[in-house]
């Protein structure tokens, strides 16, 4: 008797346990490293091992392909309740009607007050409603390292851009292979070109980097003749001929060898510099252009939800959970984007280190305006490949800094923008 | 009549399937590219006639495009051929090793091409390649040469990677042609006084000729659409100076995200293929090229 009863409850038991139902939530990701993507498995195995009963399935394409594959599997209402979303494909997204308003959510997430200022408006580009939750933020910051200045005599980091490529001058010696400039040439160099163009401005729309406040096009401004002639400078003085044609990868790798020293990049950089040359650089505020300004982009990434999702609370208690402040810490710290809360820089002494010193001085500073790229423009997706082409040319000396300008501006005429 | 429709109804699942893998993308593909469908259009597609062709004959850098894509491919071809054939010859008499030989003669085809444009990419970098590295330290170089950057010599920096990769195409293709010549013919040749260029000459060649002209026509079609290497190595940078047609597709795909022009590029690479692929129909049905 004993013997059945016990195995009636073993049966018992089993049964409950397999009719137990089991939710899954397919997560697709836009930006799959071997870097980010083991963290984002470990943070869900936390929320799955809190949350019996929710299985996240991820779905993980091809950094190159991700925003096609996601566009593509929205657009045809494909099985998905996490989706990442860009800011350069926000606008695309909610503009086909497919993604769900997070505000109510939102407002009555407790740790909404936390977030830093500016996150939520820049998430609200499209209509002015939050589509998704950022879960790290991107600004472009000046990486450097000191062991390599200091050979050179330099104990401190340039403050404007003209110090800059003296300093990247001075360092400059071909023959030895050392150079002072990372320079981008290929793979979206579009925020680089524009921080350096900009910072010749001083009457920069907030909205549109492109604008000034007289709605005018920046390139048909003299002053834009002045700022491609230097960054064409910046190019032929002081950095390798053979960085016309790199992205991230060689970037860092130039950094990480130490052949050129200065070097823009976001913070998810961080992670990989943390691994490869531990305490051997820093980061600084962007160099300040001649009107004593600089205009950084403010890039984010974060979770949203497509609206016809069966499991919507669901996908946001996960967004809430990957948001609390503990788990975006960790985030933060493992993929390298800044926190989105507050809370994370003051109990994380990480986010107190001079690796994060050149953030902290920018958003601290009144020198630095963030603005905004025409994201939602139709002609935004030819410009990246159309500017990358024409920029190279005049690199090259194909191309003249005026007709380049010239090109730049009816561009952006053609596109609608301008007065 | 009755022998007519038993043809027609065994062929009928091979029709049912080839228009399902074949015909259905590509008319679907021409289709598109009459459309507007792209990133920032999903909620207006509509029919927009030429427009699409109009953008691509009027692109000021399209010349260039077709310039670059008719180098790639000759260059490309004629050394692969060249290069193939010796090795051929080389493999063709059994020697120590030939199977460790082989197989380090045939290991680029088992790499994927944009895999090698990657691993390329950082061997012929300008400041930490090994190539320079290995020039300088021979003497045969003085300073780094920008083998991707530098837009004279990039295009010919990946021909050279695509003719290291192509190589053992032509080698397998060739080996197996070579060894199909009866041996007889070479013993006699040699009872006739014939040294080894005249009997290269006389004999192997002709001998291989449709395996020539066969492999060499297949592989322009290959290398047109062979944007791997390009793509893992330059992307078609520096400033256009690498792009081929097949590059310009993905890239209007990638970068523009405009589905519709990138299928309009397809196209045209399609009519191209088709208006070569008559031609080399009409030239291996001619009947001087069997023996």
């Amino acid at each position: 008797m004993k013997k059945f009863i016990l195995l009636l409850v073993l049966v018992l038991s089993t049964l409950m346990v397999f009719s137990e139902e089991v939710i899954t939530l397919n997560l697709i990701e836009a930006f799959s490293s071997p870097w980010r993507t083991p963290t984002l498995n470990k943070i869900i195995e936390m929320f799955e091992t809190l949350n019996p009963g929710v299985k996240i399935n991820v779905i993980s394409p091809p950094y190159e392909t991700a925003y096609q594959k996601i566009n593509l599997m929205i657009s045809t209402e494909q099985p998905l309740d996490i989706v990442e979303i860009g800011d350069w494909n926000l606008s695309t997204l909610a503009s086909m009607g497919k993604l769900e308003d997070l505000t109510s959510y939102i407002n009555s997430w407790s740790e909404k007050d936390d977030l830093i200022d500016g996150v939520l408006e820049a998430a609200s580009i499209y209509n002015n409603k939050p589509y998704l939750l950022p879960h790290g933020i991107f600004v472009k910051t000046l990486f450097y390292r000191p062991d390599i200045l200091e050979k050179y005599g330099i104990n401190t980091f340039p403050k404007t851009m003209q110090e800059m490529y003296d300093m990247a001058k001075k360092l400059t010696e071909s023959n030895k292979n050392q150079f002072g400039f990372d320079f981008r040439g290929k793979g979206y160099p579009t925020s680089f070109i524009d921080i350096v163009v900009t910072s010749f401005f001083d009457d920069i729309d907030p909205n549109n980097m492109y604008l000034t406040k007289s709605e005018k096009i920046i390139f048909e401004d003299p002053r834009a003749i002045e700022a491609l002639n230097f960054y064409v400078s910046l190019y032929k003085d002081t950095a390798p001929k053979d960085s016309i044609n790199w992205g991230w990868d060689e970037q860092v790798n130039s950094f990480v060898s130490g052949i050129t020293p200065l070097l823009f990049q976001d913070p998810d950089t961080t992670g990989m510099l943390n691994e490869m040359i531990p305490g051997k650089y820093k980061t600084a505020p962007l160099p300040l252009g001649i009107s004593g300004k600089t205009y950084p982009s403010f890039g984010f990434v974060g979770w949203g939800i497509p609206n016809y999702s069966k499991h919507k609370d669901l996908a946001w208690k996960f967004i809430k959970f990957v948001s609390s402040a503990e788990i975006n810490g960790y985030w933060s710290k493992a993929y390298g984007a800044l926190p989105i809360l507050k809370s994370v820089y003051e109990y994380d002494s990480y986010f107190s280190s001079d690796i994060f010193k050149g953030w902290r001085d920018m958003f601290n500073s009144e020198h630095y305006q963030f603005t905004q790229y025409p994201l939602d423009n139709e002609n935004w997706g030819k410009w990246n490949e159309f500017q990358e082409k024409t920029m190279q040319q005049v690199l090259l000396g194909k191309l003249s800094v005026e007709k380049c300008l010239k090109e730049w501006t009816d561009f952006w005429k053609d596109a609608g923008l301008g007065k | 009549m009755k022998n007519k429709s038993f043809i027609l109804i065994m062929i009928l699942p091979t029709l049912i399937l080839i228009s399902f893998i074949i015909l259905y993308p590509t008319i679907s593909g021409v289709l598109l590219s009459f459309k507007n469908y792209s990133l920032f259009n999903f909620g207006n597609i509509k029919w927009i006639g030429f427009e699409n062709y109009n953008e691509i004959f009027s692109d000021i850098f399209y010349i260039d495009v077709i310039w670059n894509t008719i180098k790639w491919i000759f260059f490309s071809v004629f050394f692969q051929l060249i290069l193939g054939f010796i090795l051929a010859l080389l493999m063709k008499e059994p020697f120590k090793g030939r199977g460790i030989y082989a197989g380090l003669v045939f290991y680029p085809w088992a790499v994927s091409g944009f895999a090698i444009g990657l691993i390329w990419s950082w061997l012929l970098n300008g400041q930490f390649g090994v190539i320079n590295d290995i020039l300088m330290k021979f003497g045969i170089i003085k300073k780094s040469i920008n083998f991707l950057s530098d837009p004279s010599i990039a295009l010919y920096s990946v021909i050279l990677v695509n003719i290291w990769y192509g190589i053992p195409f032509f080698a397998i293709m060739i080996l197996a042609a070579l060894q199909s010549i009866p041996n007889s013919l070479y013993e006699a040749a040699e009872i006739d006084g014939a040294g080894y260029f005249t009997k290269l000459i006389k004999i192997t060649i002709p001998y291989i000729k449709p395996t020539l002209i066969n492999t060499v026509l297949l592989r322009i079609i290959w290398v047109m659409n062979f944007p791997d290497i390009i793509y893992g190595m330059t992307r078609g940078g520096p400033a256009g100076s690498t792009e081929i047609l097949s590059v310009k597709m993905i890239n209007t795909v990638f970068y523009e995200s405009n589905y519709s022009l990138a299928a309009a590029h397809g196209v045209i690479i399609v009519l191209i293929l088709l208006i070569y692929t008559i031609m080399y129909l009409k030239l291996t049905s001619k009947k001087e090229f069997n023996i």
